[in-house]
């Protein structure tokens, strides 16, 4: 995503036909690219209402309709259980880790991002809150949309078509597969394939 | 090796929308320097009663004695016997916005007064160099009996001139320092307000200050009362335009705040970058009252402004919320002062801070509990921005308790805007100078917020306009 | 004749004049100190030798100022200086035991520590004073640690009420250097600790723990200052304390942040358990900056013991006041805990236990 303390010292990445290697971290956001954090950050001040509409017009360069927009804000938490009084609580202060991973997801949800990359969104939720978030992204996910999911866990997966599974060990990719190699996986655990 | 940080260039505050001035045509004038026989004239042309010329002889007396502060920022460039201390405009008190002469009424319009005036609040009671001008108390207010007029008539009047006795630089007496020592001497034209008990004031009352003349002083004194049970709102902003010359601001604000009342301040001061802003603001507190100073310091070259309560009564109470910001060329030495004297008294200090340019903001608190204010309790938060390296910022709060029986917190932090946060926000699409921008203001929302939508007078457009400029 | 020794502890940015806080006297100073009889140096561990130099490279200011130093320096009667070759790590503590009484009325001891490239020593400074000795100590320390070397200073006072105290230290760390300070202010009739250590180097870092005690009408009064100058530099303060009867204390913090010192860490937190009414404690936890990329903190909280805890405490039978007691004690344990020697550590909490012995009652 671009995280300025990362430099890209060889190879490259290419989005949707486009090289993003060197664009900064909006332009990739406005590119259609989407980051849900292992660990949101707080910041206080800003109201996820607020903060979201701002980033909505930024990504899609249009300004934002109101009422309808605070609709679709509620409708969406509503699906995600997600208490709708967060919306004017400051951006993930006091959220609990849970209420701060569907936080994320329901930034992804108001974006409509065309890649939505997941950062171990399963850690910290409970068996209900996975399977809420599971079907909050099933509902994003469609035929011109991409998903990358970093997770440990494969509950998530569960509601989920999942077209390509890689194993990334020690900074490399070890093994590529379809949907069947995290059954695999899961019966026989990574281990095996630190060869 | 760290990727070296992108700086931003940080656009300085458009004030020249503030820096405008009007031919200056006196209909008196004070000769420079301080003297016993100039106090003389000053009280003798605003008839003052006896009592007043008397107490502003000692004042002067009072002051010559006490010596400069000895900590805080340099007072370079200020010498107060330049500052010529007394100028009356030609216009007289008026009730009526119509009534004001043209070239006063256009710096009032073109700060915003008149739209404050439509807008539903109360009252307004604008100076213009030294005097009070334009006044006007909306009906409403007039009926609940709540007294709004400026500190002169009010000293003067049969019926409020006893109260305004009672109380005149009791909350702050003139020995306090050297400022209030010089305000008890030369004080002109400020607000008096009274509201009696058990009065709600819906509306806002505010105030407006301004100076205009080179080298004109300014010396409002501010009286406020809110008996027992009564509720106020007030608000107090000043501009002023900039000139070569030293400019001094040594008001002086009381505030009394009865039994159960509950008076919220608020002030944003946004002087232009040569003056001095040397206030005096202090409350006292009655059992159950209540005070709440919201405070966005701004402009000014150096400021000295600890607004101070004194929670008398048992079980009275101060929140006090502020923000300073200071840029190029500023020495903001801001804070706020507390002593509980009775118990099962609360405190509550919320302070944020911004520096950027070589601007110099300090935070100076001191909290005191005395030895029979038992059951108190008081926290402090301070949070200090810093934007770049060539700024500083310095955090000096005290606290003094005397009795076991307290429950007293305080935390502080200091840093520079989180990397991680832009990161975050710049994830989402906006970029990094809205990025930096939105945490910025995200910092300053705690004042920003306990401002009422009304407030006309330039606050939240200020606020923006600074944070706007102020990227770090 | 006495001796005043006038503004010490001094406050790096001065505030409002009328609280007093800005720095203290501190008065009985003696003007003529005999000589010190009676051995104070423990057998020094290899690699650690006794310099008669007292020279090194960097201006060393102290926490209490120059005054405070100047008069150690001049009336000095014990002490030493002690060199740490480049590289040792020293096996065992170095100990320095003074004791108030009989032919020792007073005690300025000067001690230097130099630790050479890459060394660590310890050296622990413990005072005490014989049954009801009237006397007056007033110490000086030095700390210079070389690049990548590590000090720790331990300082352990019990002395009896009749006597005046103060613990002057002022160190300099260069690349990467560690300063270690616990101070335990646990006696005297008034006791005074000031301490200043530069943070030259790269990476250089100062932790100080400090506990004091204030019983009777004792007083205490502390001035520490972090000065940080080289990147990443870090310090933590960190003060607990106990107040009962009519004893005051006075702690001025200051973490100073000097431009260039980017990345530089400041954290401070000071819990202050008051027990009585007549107690008085002040605080001026500051912090002082002209970087913008650092990170500075300080939190302090003041108040009686935390009820909730109280009543944990008693649920499982203890009365109030041994509750009460035991928190205390508990309280002062992590930083007693560093001191490296068992017996001055048994003595510690002795000495905690008869002072709380002695009050009747804690309210």
């Amino acid at each position: 995503m671009g995280h300025p303390q990362y430099k890209v010292d060889k190879g490259s990445i290419t989005f949707d036909g486009k090289d993003i290697t060197h664009i900064p971290v909006d332009e990739r956001a406005k590119a259609g690219l989407f980051l849900s954090f292992q660990n949101p950050e707080e910041v206080p001040g800003i109201t996820l209402e607020s903060f979201m509409r701002s980033s909505r017009n930024a990504v899609t360069g249009k300004p934002v309709k109101l009422f309808a927009y605070k609709k679709e804000l509620k409708d969406k938490m509503e699906g995600l259980s997600m208490d709708t009084s967060y919306a004017s609580r400051y951006l993930n202060v006091g959220f609990s880790g849970g209420e701060k991973k569907k936080s994320e997801i329901l930034q992804m949800l108001m974006l409509n991002p065309k890649l939505a990359i997941l950062d171990e969104t399963d850690s910290g939720l409970d068996v209900d809150a996975v399977k809420v978030v599971s079907k909050g992204v099933e509902k994003y996910k469609n035929s011109d949309n991409s998903l990358l999911i970093i997770t440990h866990n494969t509950k998530i997966l569960e509601y989920l078509h999942v077209d390509y599974a890689h194993v990334l060990m020690d900074g490399k990719i070890v093994k590529t597969g379809d949907s069947s190699l995290i059954d695999y996986i899961n019966k026989s655990g990574f281990q095996q394939l630190a060869v | 090796m760290e990727p070296a940080r992108k700086k931003t260039k940080v656009k300085d505050i458009d004030r020249t929308i503030y820096d405008f001035k009007d031919k200056v045509n006196p209909s008196f004038e004070v000769k420079e320097g301080l003297t016993p026989a100039i106090v003389e004239e000053i009280s003798q042309k605003k008839g003052d009663p006896e009592w007043m010329r008397g107490f502003r002889l000692h004042s002067l007396e009072v002051y010559n004695k006490l010596p400069l502060p000895s900590w805080g920022p340099p007072l370079d460039g200020l010498n107060i016997d330049d500052i010529v201390t007394y100028i009356r405009p030609k216009a007289k008190m008026s009730a009526k916005w119509n009534d004001v002469p043209d070239d006063i009424k256009n710096t009032f319009e073109r700060l915003g007064i008149p739209k404050a005036e439509r807008e539903s609040l109360a009252g307004v009671g604008a100076q213009y160099d030294s005097e009070v001008v334009y006044h006007n108390v909306r009906e409403e207010v007039r009926r609940q009996g709540v007294v709004y007029t400026d500190m002169e008539s009010a000293l003067k009047s049969d019926k409020y001139g006893p109260l305004v006795k009672k109380y005149f630089m009791k909350v702050v007496p003139p020995q306090d320092h050297k400022f209030a020592a010089l305000h008890g001497a030369v004080w002109s034209g400020g607000s008096f307000v009274y509201v009696p008990e058990g009065v709600k004031v819906e509306i806002p009352l505010q105030s407006y200050f301004r100076l205009n003349a080179p080298g004109a002083g300014q010396f409002e004194h501010t009286l406020i009362i809110v008996s027992e049970g009564a509720d106020l709102h007030f608000i107090e902003g000043c501009s002023a335009p900039k000139y070569n010359v030293a400019n001094l601001h040594a008001g002086c604000v009381e505030l009394v705040v009865g039994k159960n009342a509950h008076l919220r301040y608020s002030t944003i001061e946004n002087w232009s970058k040569n003056m001095f802003n040397l206030n005096t603001k202090r409350a006292v507190v009655d059992e159950g009252g209540t005070i709440e100073w919201v405070s966005g310091s701004f402009g000014s070259h150096v400021s000295y402004l600890y607004p101070m309560s004194i929670l008398k009564g048992e079980h009275s109470r101060m929140e006090f919320t502020g923000i300073t910001f200071a840029g190029k060329g500023q020495s903001l030495d801001t804070g706020a002062k507390v002593v509980h004297m009775a118990p099962n008294t609360y405190s509550n200090i919320n302070t944020k801070s911004i520096s950027k340019d070589g601007g110099y903001c300090a935070y100076r608190s001191s909290v005191k509990i005395m030895p029979d204010a038992y059951g108190c309790k008081s926290s402090v938060s301070c949070e200090s921005l810093m934007l770049d390296d060539i700024s500083g910022s310095d955090t000096v709060p005290v606290m003094d308790i005397q009795n076991d029986d307290v429950e007293v917190g305080h935390e502080a932090k200091i840093g520079r805007i989180s990397d991680d946060a832009v990161f975050y926000l710049m994830s989402r699409g906006i970029s990094e100078q809205d990025a930096k921008n939105m945490i910025v203001t995200g910092f300053a929302e705690p004042v920003a917020k306990e401002l009422p939508v009304e407030y006309a007078v330039e606050m939240n457009n200020l606020i923006k306009l600074e944070m706007e400029g102020a990227i770090g | 004749m006495d001796l005043a020794l006038k503004e010490i502890n001094r406050l790096p940015v001065p505030t409002w004049n009328l609280l007093g806080i800005n720095s203290a006297d501190i008065n009985g100073v003696p003007a003529v100190t005999a000589p010190y009889k009676g051995e104070y140096l423990s057998e020094l561990p290899e690699g650690v030798s006794i310099s008669d130099k007292t020279v090194y490279a960097p201006e060393i200011d102290t926490g209490m100022g120059a005054d405070a130093q100047k008069f150690s320096e001049n009336n000095k009667n014990c002490g030493a200086t002690l060199r740490v070759k480049a590289g040792v790590k020293a096996d065992k503590p170095v100990f320095l035991r003074y004791r108030i009484g009989g032919q020792n009325s007073s005690v300025v001891d000067v001690t230097c520590i130099v630790a050479e490239e890459g060394s660590e020593v310890t050296v622990v400074e413990n005072y005490s004073s014989e049954g009801g000795a009237k006397g007056f100590h007033g110490g000086l320390t030095k700390i210079y640690a070389a690049k990548d070397a590590a000090v720790n200073l331990v300082q352990v006072q019990m002395l009896g009420d009749g006597c005046t105290h103060f613990d002057n230290v002022g160190g300099a760390a260069e690349e990467n250097a560690v300063v270690n300070i616990l101070q335990a202010q646990l006696g005297a009739g008034e006791a005074y600790a000031g301490c200043k250590v530069k943070l030259l180097g790269t990476g250089s870092r100062l932790n100080v723990d400090t506990i004091y005690f204030g019983d009777k009408k004792r007083k205490i009064d502390i001035n520490y200052v972090a000065e940080h100058t080289g990147r990443k530099t870090r310090c933590d303060i960190n003060v607990n304390g106990a107040l009962m009867d009519e004893s005051s204390k006075t702690f001025r913090g200051t973490i100073n942040f000097l431009k260039g010192a980017k990345k530089a860490v400041g954290h401070e937190s000071e819990y202050n358990l008051l027990f009585s009414r007549k107690v008085r404690s002040r605080t001026a936890p500051l912090i002082l900056c002209s970087e913008e990329d650092v990170d500075g903190q300080h939190a302090a909280a003041t108040g009686k013991i935390d009820p909730d805890r109280l009543f944990y405490l008693m649920s499982r039978g203890l009365s109030e006041t041994d509750a009460k007691k035991l928190i205390i004690k508990a309280q002062f344990q992590p930083a007693v805990e560093k001191i490296p020697d068992p017996s001055i550590r048994d003595a510690v909490f002795d000495y905690v236990k008869e002072r709380l012995d002695s009050v009747e009652s804690i309210s």
